[in-house]
């Protein structure tokens, strides 16, 4: 082993330190209303953004159209988002140019719906990619795949969704929407561990 | 100044405990579709066991593919019925490689919701329950690869959404399976409210014991 190999294997590691702490980070930011944060966590070459059937937004000005709306906008004490980014797994490519991640967000919330306040959690799987610019890492492309959004009282298997939210200015439909009991299976980024397959 | 070599030994550690926690995170999203195939091909062909809730224990990687395929899947051509549901999320890992590099430890948390039938496994009405427990695992590196060479999960509750676990500690569980019976039986099926503190395998970090 020579200095060089033990470079990129230190480098491999920081590398995935920094795109989990880019996406825990991006929860942080989301949670707490800090959306000009958000916004600036996307590569200017974004890919695109896709969240539960809101649909598709091309690129880094629709990434602004999608959170810009939302920025400096205050939420009244009772709202709330709390989307914990969990049990996430990193996939550098070979070049080390860009990465994928999977993660779960088991959620609680608080927020208006149909004139009155309510107590929903939800349950997702992100299948991000990442892209290394300047030595740092971005969102080249976040979407978030819904698996329920329930009422607290009633539960996934009552209400599997509160209520579909594609919205009319997205550049295309939504391209995964399967919420349970659909057994969608969102695809794995990675390749088994052990056979390779 | 650490010498190349220590350097490495060092290096080493970190991605050994990275490629663990992404072994138990994948066993996670594997489990949790139901792939139960791929979930034996995570365990060494030298694993010693598994065991989880009151199964008993299922030892040795032939018993182990008999837990999950016969047992768990309810045989190898068996399809998931639709709605159910078992997310169980790999929380907290703390992870513990051995001094030789060669063997490791994991303590994490999991933390489940699921819509299954718990008067049998594979068939009867769908319920919404919580479930929490802990995983006690052990890791072995073989050609370079980590593989689960140990699993052991012990189950805090398993309850329905509508109850909780003050109110209804456990559904779904009746004991080893009479048809494809494990070949020790449970070690650790103390529920709640039993208060029993799952041991760490891990030592203190400031106090060494």
């Amino acid at each position: 082993m020579d200095l060089e190999e033990l470079e990129k294997q230190v480098t491999n590691l920081e590398d995935i330190n920094e795109i989990e702490n880019l996406q825990k980070m991006y929860g942080y930011y989301f949670d707490n209303a800090m959306f000009q944060e958000v916004i600036d966590l996307f590569s200017e070459n974004t890919e695109s953004v896709e969240i539960t059937d809101h649909g598709v937004f091309r690129g880094k000005g629709a990434v602004v159209r999608m959170y810009g709306g939302m920025v400096g906008m205050k939420r009244p004490g009772w709202m709330f988002f709390e989307v914990m980014q969990s049990q996430g797994v990193i996939h550098i490519s070979t070049d080390g140019r860009t990465a994928t991640g999977r993660w779960y967000t088991p959620s609680f919330e608080c927020r208006p719906f149909g004139g009155t306040k309510k107590q929903t959690w939800q349950f997702g799987v992100y299948d991000n990619e990442y892209i290394k610019e300047n030595g740092r890492w971005y969102f080249k492309k976040l979407h978030w795949n819904l698996t329920y959004w329930t009422s607290f009282e009633r539960g996934f298997l009552k209400v599997p969704r509160l209520s579909d939210t594609p919205f009319p200015h997205a550049d295309a439909p939504a391209t995964a929407y399967h919420p349970y009991p659909s057994g969608y299976r969102v695809p794995y980024p990675f390749k088994h561990p052990v056979t390779g397959e | 100044m650490a010498t190349l070599e220590e350097l490495q030994k060092r290096i080493q550690r970190l991605e050994d405990i990275k490629q663990i926690e992404r072994l138990q995170r994948i066993y996670g999203y594997y489990q949790d579709y139901g792939e139960w195939e791929k979930v034996v091909a995570l365990f060494s062909d030298n694993a010693e066991s598994v065991e989880e809730c009151d199964y008993g224990v299922y030892k040795g990687k032939e018993s182990i593919r008999k837990y999950y395929i016969d047992l768990i899947k309810g045989g190898k051509d068996a399809q998931p019925r639709v709605g159910y549901m078992s997310i169980g999320m790999q929380i907290q890992g703390v992870v513990t490689v051995d001094p030789d590099g060669r063997t490791a430890k994991g303590r994490w948390y999991g933390f489940f919701v699921e819509a299954r039938s718990t008067l049998h496994r594979h068939e009867g009405e769908l319920r919404q329950l919580w479930a929490h427990g802990i995983y006690e695992n052990e890791y072995v590196k073989e050609g370079g690869k980590w593989k689960i060479k140990k699993l052991h999960f012990f189950l805090n509750f398993r309850t329905p959404y509508e109850d909780g676990w003050l109110k209804t500690p456990v559904v779904g569980h009746s004991g080893p399976s009479p048809d494809i019976p494990p070949d020790a039986p449970p070690t650790t099926w103390r529920p709640y409210p039993f208060g029993y503190h799952f041991p760490v395998h891990f030592k203190h970090p400031i106090t060494g014991k």
